[in-house]
């Protein structure tokens, strides 16, 4: 992990030199990462407030099914059941980022603290921890959250417990490797020296520098984790019916795919661009550290 | 060498008792009683107590786990509840399936991820590496299940190229054809999320590896620009087959939504059934022998690193 961290394509051999000298320091993100942000930052305030400002998206009109995509009062046309596809699509917006986000958030502060943790312990506490951890490494990531949620029975918090489940273990792994290569650094020696706590120099030295590449590789799994819920959704796991939500939208136009082929491909491009957006911000994060740490190295 | 894998075998021991406890852990979390959904509404008091007795329902938690995994062991892995069948036999054949269709995406997988990874590495600028970048980006971020159902749409329901569902065509021959024609779509739309992460990981190894000094070394003794990228994709192969190993693992879970998409009679298919049915013998069953797989495949992944990194045999 580090390893590709360090070797950006983009390093200078030899800039080494004092911060102070170096010629430019690129501390922008890219164009495609800063557009990604802006996607980002309006889908969030599409989830905010776009239900407020759409109308009722489970009202539906029997006569008016199946409408097609520019019809009047209908920018997305109408589903199977005559409801707006363009307010549930909006209104779906709010569960499906949760859905995606929360489990991150989670497998965040958990992975981190059991990294960390794991990372400044000695042999055995080090060892029981990363071999449990292991254990989650022996399963197809999507399937034992599949056998959780299906274990806890369909609804969105299981379906949020379910991935946060998943995703903790790959998030201790990069805050435990993190951990044991400041460890190793001169400061380290210097504040336990000084005689700084355990807890001092965990929340003190340590955090601080785990927490930019746990932050970069959680923005790329928000996309991953949003597709994954979506996915729980669509085989009938997270939300129910009738509830606007993107996967339940697919999973619901999936039946009309012959006679309404586009109506299954709005909420999946809604998907889509959600993912993507999320992981070309992680990558453009990613590079903005790769620079700050070529500036400190 | 094989001191080597006799020590990975070994770790593997813990690894798969751990499974067996998330796996005992997850039936035991299930809400609902499962005597009442085996007899349904009309069971007596008597038969709810003799059915309780005899699937040891009212033994502490400590015994059903042994009990369960000295049946699991023996190759028993229960009754399907929906089915009323043994679950081994039943799982076997999805798992064969499984893994037919999981090869078919790997080598797609891995020849696309290599082949992209490799022109983006090497090829910085034009529209060719952009158009690889983009590729691998895109294929990471798409959903399976929405691009399972858009091949359906356009290659097989619209344009009749290949057929929508299912393994074989049920008036054919069940012949090679018929399944390879059966299998294309299915294994490219399970491959598109693999190859990316390949193409991705591939690229930032060959950069790696062409920014170490021996490349230079050998660039400046006069070599040809063929016999150095020779040495240099070797030097790239364990760092692959890391990733490669990852993501066939990968593979083995994400077909279910390929799987559900496609009605191939897979694990994922059979997961996919027993979880609208609370088939739940099944599902621990598909899940246990998806692990199961999974643990061997990355044993044999482990063999072959150390077999061409000699390094990591000490």
């Amino acid at each position: 992990m580090t390893a590709t961290i360090e070797a950006s394509p983009n390093a200078v051999p030899g800039s080494g030199a004092a911060p102070t000298t170096a010629p430019r320091r690129r501390r922008r993100m890219t164009v495609s990462a800063r557009i990604a942000a802006g996607v980002v930052a309006l889908i969030v305030l599409v989830a905010i407030v776009g239900p407020l400002l759409v109308g009722d998206p489970n009202a539906g009109d029997a006569a008016r099914r199946l409408l097609p995509a520019g019809s009047a009062g209908h920018i997305l046309g109408t589903d199977g059941q005559g409801r707006d596809v363009f307010a549930r699509l909006i209104d779906g917006t709010r569960l499906s980022l949760l859905a995606g986000l929360v489990p991150v958030l989670f497998a965040a502060v958990v992975g981190t603290t059991l990294g960390v943790t794991a990372g400044l312990s000695g042999k055995w506490g080090h060892r029981a921890i990363m071999r449990t951890l292991d254990v989650f490494y022996a399963f197809p990531a999507v399937l034992l959250a599949i056998a959780i949620a299906a274990a806890l029975g369909s609804g969105i918090s299981n379906s949020i417990i379910a991935l946060a489940v998943i995703l903790v273990p790959p998030v201790a792994r990069v805050a435990e490797t993190e951990t044991r290569r400041l460890a190793d650094l001169d400061y380290m020696d210097a504040a336990r020296a000084s005689g700084a706590s355990r807890l001092a120099i965990a929340t003190r030295q340590v955090l601080p520098n785990v927490a930019p590449p746990v932050v970069v590789y959680c923005t790329a799994l928000i996309g991953l984790s949003i597709v994954y819920a979506a996915g729980l959704s669509f085989l009938g796991l997270g939300v129910s019916p009738p509830t606007a939500e993107w996967g339940l939208m697919v999973s619901d136009h999936t039946q009309y795919i012959y006679t309404a082929p586009f109506l299954a491909a709005i909420p999946a491009l809604a998907i889509l661009v959600a993912s993507v957006a999320f992981n070309v911000l992680g990558d453009g994060l990613r590079d903005l550290l790769d620079v700050r740490s070529e500036a400190r190295a | 060498m094989l001191g080597y894998v006799g020590r990975r075998l070994l770790m593997a021991i813990p690894i798969l008792f751990g499974v067996s406890i998330v796996i005992f852990i997850t039936i035991k979390i299930i809400p609902g009683d499962p005597v009442a959904s085996l007899l349904g509404p009309t069971g007596s008091p008597e038969a709810r107590a003799a059915l309780t007795e005899r699937l040891g329902l009212n033994e502490p938690w400590p015994v059903q786990y042994v009990t369960w995994l000295g049946h699991t062991l023996t190759g028993d892995l229960g009754t399907s509840i929906a089915r009323r069948s043994d679950v081994a036999p039943m799982v076997l054949d999805a798992l064969m399936n499984t893994l037919i269709l999981s090869a078919a995406a790997a080598v797609i997988a891995i020849v696309l991820g290599v082949a992209v990874g490799a022109l983006t590495a090497l090829r910085r600028t034009g529209i060719l590496a952009r158009l690889g970048n983009a590729l691998a980006l895109f294929s990471i971020s798409v959903p399976q299940y929405s691009i399972g159902l858009l091949l359906i749409i356009y290659l097989a329901a619209g344009a009749g190229l290949f057929p929508v569902s299912g393994m074989y065509n049920p008036n054919g021959d069940g012949g090679f054809v018929d399944l390879f024609n059966h299998l294309i779509l299915p294994a490219v739309t399970a491959a598109l999320v693999p190859a990316g992460i390949i193409a991705r990981m591939f690229r930032s190894s060959v950069l790696d590896v062409m920014s170490m000094d021996f490349v230079e070394a050998l660039t400046s003794r006069g070599l040809s620009h063929r016999r150095v990228m020779v040495h240099a994709f070797h030097n790239t192969v364990p760092s692959l087959l890391t990733v490669a190993g990852l993501q066939i693992g990968y593979l083995l879970g994400g077909v279910i939504f390929v799987e559900a998409v496609f009605a191939w009679p897979g694990i994922g298919l059979l997961v996919y059934q027993s979880i609208t049915q609370r088939d739940l013998p099944v599902i621990q069953a598909g899940v246990l022998v998806s692990a199961l797989a999974f643990v061997v495949l990355n044993l044999v992944v482990d063999a072959l690193h150390g077999l061409v990194d000699p390094r990591i045999r000490a």
